[in-house]
């Protein structure tokens, strides 16, 4: 009697379940990020301009702003992110394990990353450059100046292998010093273990900053050696997620294009009288269809501003860097920055 | 997946191994409520219950052709005449009885699907129990955990092995060097404890009657099919993969059934309904839902992101990491089915690898060879962990499922607890050895 009242408890239970099932909702990532109202995302352990803490312990940089748009427009809320830093050798196994929800740490889109470690690049969102960093003193102007060097390079990065290959098809000599991390490398570097230290244009900017001598004891050679164009990383297999945070991109460039900034998007949105404009922007937006609520794209562009504001603050003349716009200025400006149309 | 629902995947988890280790209700009852409540709380969404039925496919398959190939070679009387001669060979001792066990299945078990094997197997065990009148569960958990160890043999000895040694790009020789005597070290492990564990066998001293002689079926030519289906799932199974038009041990599995049922079928020697009827569906039904479950424990994701933990916690020592790992897999895999732990725990352990740059990032991806030879122990770790864990409990493999289901068709129910008290020191002391083992390992490579 005691076992048959057990089953039937257990049964009413099932049935009760049952009647309580829920409707299936976005993807695996969103669903997540929502559930815990937080976002996850990998960053450096500290880049200047890129991925850093400022004097009171808060993230700033363009990688940094660019999670917070993508929390804006997901959870409505730049704030609720937390940042997690990593060493280049931990990014993907934290990406693949779960560990974090979005990579951003200057990671070069390449076939061999998105087609054998299972991620997927959400676009271009800082066209960089593999270059060579050299103390001017040693009189070296050109790369092939530094035949026979000892060049420090960072681990677990695609610039090792890009340096062999520079060197190895020109016949020219040279000696890689591969070191674990970003600050060993500027500690080798800065105390002369080797001659130039090679990695993507903005971060050798940004070593350059911590200099001892001063950032003006240093020169970046003009020569770029390797297409860097960098993005951020999602898991495959989480379509909506890999939506979301690529329209995300492409709503800050749009915004730009549109001359729609953080401080004028109110008025903008509320006196214009385009309606494609404020259909992107607005309420009315596509929110639905990336599972997310109405207006994400100016909560995106409210939270960090549009392409060109978040550039200019963080690594352009508004930041320590004063990297020129280059390549990363609008189609409309001579640049590759060009985003589809949101609708 | 949120916290809330993590928390739910461990809490259903937990309960449906204490209801069934309690026996407060069936397993296949149990296992299936467990995989109801992760579907309603949206744990396990129908397309990772379809992932899920694709990994239990294989072991489900083997399960099927093995218990449809047994089912009708009893027909035939060759259990009866190999048994006679088993029991022959056993000299009315217990002790004799329990280490020719070993020696039986061991060797097969190097090369066919463990499951297969003690389905194969049991009518043979069951019989010479009751001709030396002892309890046949004993031996037959004892099969199980033989046939378990014993995969451990060779790479394509267990479905773990084979996953870890080929993403790994470990080759069969290289296995045979490297991890084979680990493996006989864990099954010969198992004999100085059959004496404490089944001392009302080991000690067993019968006087052998004449026995009678076996009626063979009165059909040669059935009895010739049959054993030639048997034969050829055999040679299938050691060759199979090596054929041009490679067939995997599931596929000969379902082979050899449909080759079975067509024999019995076109010598009118039952009614096929009657073999149908007689195979374990509930054993099946319980592995079935268990690789659900699992599924769902995966997806929490608590494994895979480990990798980053395990580089803070030990560094580069890659001693620590394979103990920690042969223990961690070894108590997980005793409770869950081994495959999809082995397959997390891989991520696991390259993340790891890759975070603490002993190996690049394309190690992540698949094919990837080049492994610092001091790594490879910690992957051998984790073979022994996932194999050797199996053994533990009742439903850690499918091996001891089928064995518990078949001497519950022969009127015994093996309960959890009677499993345990023989599996558990069984596996413990198998992973003691394998311990030293792994650690002899890594001198080895100073």
């Amino acid at each position: 009697m005691k076992h048959g009242r057990f089953i039937s408890f257990l049964m009413i239970c099932h049935l009760s379940l049952v009647a309580l099932s829920l409707t299936a909702q976005a993807g695996e990532t969103l669903n997540a990020v929502k559930a815990h109202g937080r976002l996850r995302c990998g960053v450096s352990e500290g880049i200047a301009g890129f991925s850093e803490r400022d004097a009171s312990g808060r993230w700033i940089g363009f990688d940094v702003d660019f999670c917070r748009a993508v929390a804006a427009a997901g959870l409505g809320d730049a704030e609720k992110v937390v940042f997690v830093p990593l060493k280049a050798s931990e990014r993907f196994p934290a990406l693949e394990g779960g560990t974090i929800d979005l990579l951003l740490r200057n990671t070069t889109w390449t076939l061999g990353r998105e087609a054998g470690l299972k991620v997927q690049f959400t676009g271009i969102l800082f066209y960089d450059g593999q270059a060579f960093m050299v103390r001017k003193a040693t009189g070296v102007k050109k790369v092939e100046n530094l035949t026979g060097a000892t060049v420090c390079v960072e681990k677990g990065t695609t610039h090792v292998q890009n340096l062999v290959d520079y060197f190895g098809a020109r016949g020219m000599q040279v000696t890689p010093l591969i070191l674990d991390s970003t600050a060993a490398i500027a500690s080798a570097f800065f105390t002369g273990r080797c001659r130039a230290y090679t990695s993507d244009s903005s971060q050798l900017a940004a070593v350059r900053l911590l200099a001892p001598d001063g950032p003006e004891s240093f020169e970046i050679l003009p020569e770029r050696i390797s297409k860097e164009p960098l993005g951020a990383v999602v898991r495959q297999d989480d379509d909506e997620w890999f939506t979301l945070v690529r329209w995300v991109l492409f709503a800050l460039i749009d915004a730009e294009e549109a001359g729609i900034t953080r401080d004028n998007i109110a008025a903008v949105l509320r006196e214009t009288h385009d309606p494609a404009l404020r259909r992107a922007f607005g309420e009315g937006g596509s929110g639905k269809t990336l599972g997310v609520s109405g207006s994400w794209a100016a909560r995106a562009v409210k939270a960090v501003g549009n392409y060109g504001e978040m550039f200019e603050r963080n690594v352009g003349k508004g930041g320590a860097l004063k990297l020129d716009r280059g390549l990363n200025r609008l189609w409309t400006q001579g640049g590759l920055l060009y985003a589809p149309p949101l609708r | 997946m949120t916290e809330l629902q993590t928390y739910l995947t461990l809490g259903i988890f937990i309960a449906v191994i204490l209801a069934i280790a309690f026996d407060i209700i069936d397993m296949v009852v149990a296992a299936l409520l467990g995989v109801c409540l992760m579907m309603l709380f949206e744990i396990l969404s129908g397309k990772e219950i379809l992932d899920a039925m694709r990994t239990a496919g294989g072991p489900l398959s083997l399960l099927f052709g093995g218990m449809v190939v047994v089912r009708v070679l009893a027909k035939t009387g060759i259990f009866e005449s190999l048994g006679n001669r088993f029991l022959h060979a056993t000299r009315g001792s217990g002790k004799r009885y329990l280490l020719l066990l070993l020696l039986l299945i061991g060797p097969v078990c190097a090369f066919l699907p463990n499951a297969t094997t003690v389905i194969l197997v049991a009518p043979l065990i069951i019989r010479v129990a009751r001709a030396l009148e002892v309890d046949f569960v004993g031996p037959m958990i004892i099969a199980a955990v033989i046939s378990n160890s014993a995969g451990l043999l060779t790479l394509v000895g267990d479905p773990a092995t084979f996953l870890v040694g080929s993403s790994i790009g470990m080759t069969f020789g290289k296995y045979l060097r490297q991890v084979s005597l680990g493996g006989l070290l864990a099954m010969l492990v198992i004999v100085p404890l059959l004496p404490r564990l089944m001392p009302d066998i080991w000690n067993v001293r019968r006087v052998l009657s004449a026995t009678k002689p076996v009626v063979a079926s009165n059909r040669p030519g059935f009895v010739v099919l049959a054993l030639g289906v048997l034969l050829l799932m055999i040679v299938l199974f050691v060759i199979g993969e090596d054929l041009p038009g490679r067939i995997v041990p599931p596929e000969v599995a379902i082979i050899a059934a449909t080759l079975a049922l067509l024999v019995v079928y076109g010598m009118r020697v039952e009614p096929l309904e009657d073999v149908i009827r007689d195979i374990d569906w509930k054993s099946l039904l319980f592995i079935a839902a268990i690789f659900c479950l699992v599924e769902g424990f995966v997806k929490t994701g608590l494994l895979q992101g480990l990798a980053l933990k395990l580089s803070e916690w030990f560094g580069t020592r890659f001693t620590l990491v394979a103990l920690t790992l042969l223990a961690g897999i070894g108590m997980l895999s005793s409770l869950l089915a081994n495959v999809p732990v082995v397959a997390a725990s891989l991520v696991l352990t390259k993340g790891y690898l890759v975070a603490v740059q002993a190996v690049p990032e394309t190690a992540l991806a698949a094919g990837f060879s080049d492994w610092p030879t001091t790594a490879v122990p910690v992957f051998i770790a984790m073979m022994f962990g996932g194999t050797l864990g199996g053994n533990a409990t009742l439903i850690g493999a499918s091996a001891n499922i089928v064995s518990a289901g078949i001497c519950a068709r022969e009127g015994s129910r093996v309960t959890f607890g009677r499993f345990l008290r023989i599996g558990l020191p069984i596996t413990l002391c198998q992973l003691a050895v394998s311990s030293l083992y792994i650690l002899a390992l890594f001198w080895l490579r100073r």
